[in-house]
């Protein structure tokens, strides 16, 4: 009789969900514990729709609330503590050891703050975890000013979500324009705008040196030219560094994050990793990265799953992209000619071309081309075609037959499906495959 | 599973498809009524012409209808942040009570089959005519006048292709 494998997944957002969704799949008798140090299940990029009041905490759940209990599968609310390979352990913080056959790191990430006086203080937040979204919501009664920090994606968007609960809101930014992680200069000009417009400032080269106030009250940011934002309450949106406690002691090799292979097995075996905490092969770098999205932690999560199985599965690999709304103007964007180095020093790609459009007022299309190969792109007000560029550039085909009407390109695949056809080698996905049989015939 | 395949030696893009597609998805689910009303949204499939103008002439000016495929594993279910999207006997379904348009299935839906319009909108196959069989059970295969659209497992659409191409009447007899 085969012998019921044990299954252990430390993190239950993003990849550790899809991941435990996988292996149950495929084995319906395996042993599978899920640890995770917050009580449920929910989606993190949801927050800052919460914290808006657009969604209640009973919609932040991107499974049913009894998604482990219905498949079978044991979750546990602790935090893992320490990991021993060897002895194929994991310690909880509740003094719970676990056996494991086969473990997936899906520990994920924590917000980085800047290292600047009085960031420690009460009403300093994060907006990564519900229970950062409950703080703020706690002390809005007593907020009329509000500053953040960083203008990413999750800064802005909890600016956006502060302005429509009637806050105050000023958002600083170290680099020259915002979203410098996300869009070039131009792209991000039109957003900034947009943000002046609805009645936020933003401040870009505004460097904070110091959060002030008395250890009850917030009363201001400081920033390094000595000019002070006063505000009740401070929001932390300067990205994410991989939480990799877990490893200390252990040989799992890591660098940014945890490294692994094409198969997201870590250099220790029968340790795979997988989400924002894993530093996988990236199609654009050309060196392993982290892309720290929810779409591609929960691809990883089900591929570290499928290789736990032993049905070896090979992880294409991910790349920079991202969906967002702000002030309910959509914008996509992908690849990494779109980068400005940042203060992390991005690593903006190179470009020979930029094509560019704005058909109407509130419409904006930029492809930035290399050798006549898409390298990146944003789209502005209409996204409707951002699918069809991003596969272009994931699979690195030559788009010169079409240049002239890639930036009128509406949602149709039709027109690039000759591209495909001639590089179907490359488009082995089973529905592709079944399409260019179809028009071949 | 069954799912929607179009036959592009017979599409002659009359886009009749789109037309009906966007009429079922409407309360009246009457065109007339539909227009009076404003309620007709986006169509969930298109008809495409294959190819920029170099191809055109190259590949014979084809046309074809296109949908959602239906994937497995499907991207837009990876990647939607509130569970909308998600798999339901083989098919991809969205709730869209749930979607909160952040388009991160747009984003990575490479057929570009989810149209972005406050929700996201795409080819649900029909659950209002599930009581329905034969070519009347999809709006856009009842409506498709040259019955270039299939119904069907890719394997039972292979063997379509396979046969030369019958005019619509000798089928019929």
């Amino acid at each position: 009789m085969k012998k019921t494998q044990r299954f252990v997944i430390i993190g239950a957002s993003a990849a550790g969900s899809s991941a435990a969704e996988t292996l149950r799949r495929y084995d319906p008798t395996a042993q599978i514990t899920v640890v995770s140090d917050e009580k449920i299940t929910y989606s993190k990029p949801l927050l800052s729709y919460y914290l808006a009041g657009k969604l209640g905490e009973e919609q932040l759940f991107f499974r049913a609330p009894d998604f482990y209990e219905r498949l079978g599968i044991e979750r546990i609310h602790a935090r893992a503590v320490g990991l021993l390979p060897e002895k194929s352990t994991v310690e909880l913080s509740d003094g719970q050891k676990l056996k494991y056959d086969k473990l997936l790191l899906a520990t994920g990430a924590a917000p980085r703050f800047p290292k600047v006086e009085g960031i420690h203080r009460d009403g300093v937040f994060g907006l990564r975890k519900l229970e950062d979204a409950q703080g703020i919501l706690t002390r809005l009664p007593k907020t009329k000013r509000a500053v953040v920090l960083g203008g990413g994606l999750v800064g802005l968007k909890a600016a956006e979500a502060l302005k429509e609960r009637g806050v105050d809101v000023t958002v600083l930014i170290d680099s020259p324009h915002a979203l410098s992680q996300m869009l070039d200069e131009s792209s991000a000009r039109i957003f900034e705008r947009i943000f002046e417009q609805n009645g936020v400032t933003i401040r870009t080269k505004a460097k904070p040196v110091a959060v002030l106030g008395t250890k009850e009250k917030i009363e201001g940011v400081q920033i390094a030219s000595g000019e002070v934002f006063p505000c009740d309450l401070v929001v932390v949106g300067k990205g994410v560094d991989p939480s990799l406690e877990l490893l200390e002691g252990t040989q799992i090799r890591k660098d940014y994050g945890v490294c692994v292979d094409d198969y997201l097995r870590t250099s220790v075996e029968n340790i795979y990793a997988a989400g924002d905490v894993a530093q996988a092969r990236d199609v654009l770098r050309g060196e392993p990265w982290i892309n720290a999205l929810w779409p591609c932690a929960v691809e990883q999560g089900r591929v570290a799953a499928l290789n736990m199985l032993n049905k070896e599965t090979i992880y294409r690999g991910s790349m920079r992209m991202n969906s967002v709304q702000f002030f309910g103007v959509p914008v996509i964007s992908a690849g990494l000619a779109v980068l400005t180095p940042g203060p992390l020093g991005g690593h903006p790609g190179e470009h020979d071309e930029t094509l560019e459009a704005q058909p109407v007022p509130g419409i904006y299309r930029k492809i930035f081309l290399k050798d006549e190969t898409i390298v990146g792109f944003v789209l502005v007000g209409d996204v409707e075609a951002a699918g069809v560029l991003r596969i272009l550039m994931e699979r690195r085909v030559t788009i010169a037959p079409v240049k002239d009407e890639l930036l009128e390109l509406g949602p149709d695949l039709g027109r690039v499906l000759p591209l495909i056809i001639e590089n179907k080698e490359r488009f082995v996905e089973r529905e592709f495959q079944e399409l260019v049989h179809t028009v071949g015939v | 599973m069954e799912r929607l395949f179009c036959d592009p030696r017979r599409c002659v893009g009359c886009r009749a498809c789109e037309i009906a597609c966007a009429v079922e998805h409407t309360p009246s689910k009457d065109l007339f009524v539909s227009v009076l009303n404003r309620e007709l949204g986006p169509p969930r499939r298109r008809v495409q012409t294959v190819g920029a103008q170099p191809y055109r002439v190259a590949i014979g000016g084809v046309v074809l209808s296109l949908g959602c495929h239906h994937c497995d594993p499907a991207p837009c279910v990876d990647a939607c942040i509130t569970g909308a999207m998600h798999k339901e006997d083989g098919q991809t379904v969205c709730d869209t009570d749930k979607c909160v348009g952040c388009w991160m299935c747009v984003m990575r839906c490479p057929y570009g089959a989810i149209t972005p319009k406050v929700k996201a909108i795409k080819c649900d196959l029909c659950p209002d005519r599930r009581e329905k069989v034969g070519r009347s059970r999809y709006a856009c295969v009842e409506a498709c006048p040259t019955e270039a659209l299939f119904a069907g497992t890719f394997e039972e659409f292979q063997r379509v292709l396979a046969e030369p191409v019958t005019a619509v009447w000798e089928g019929r007899q």
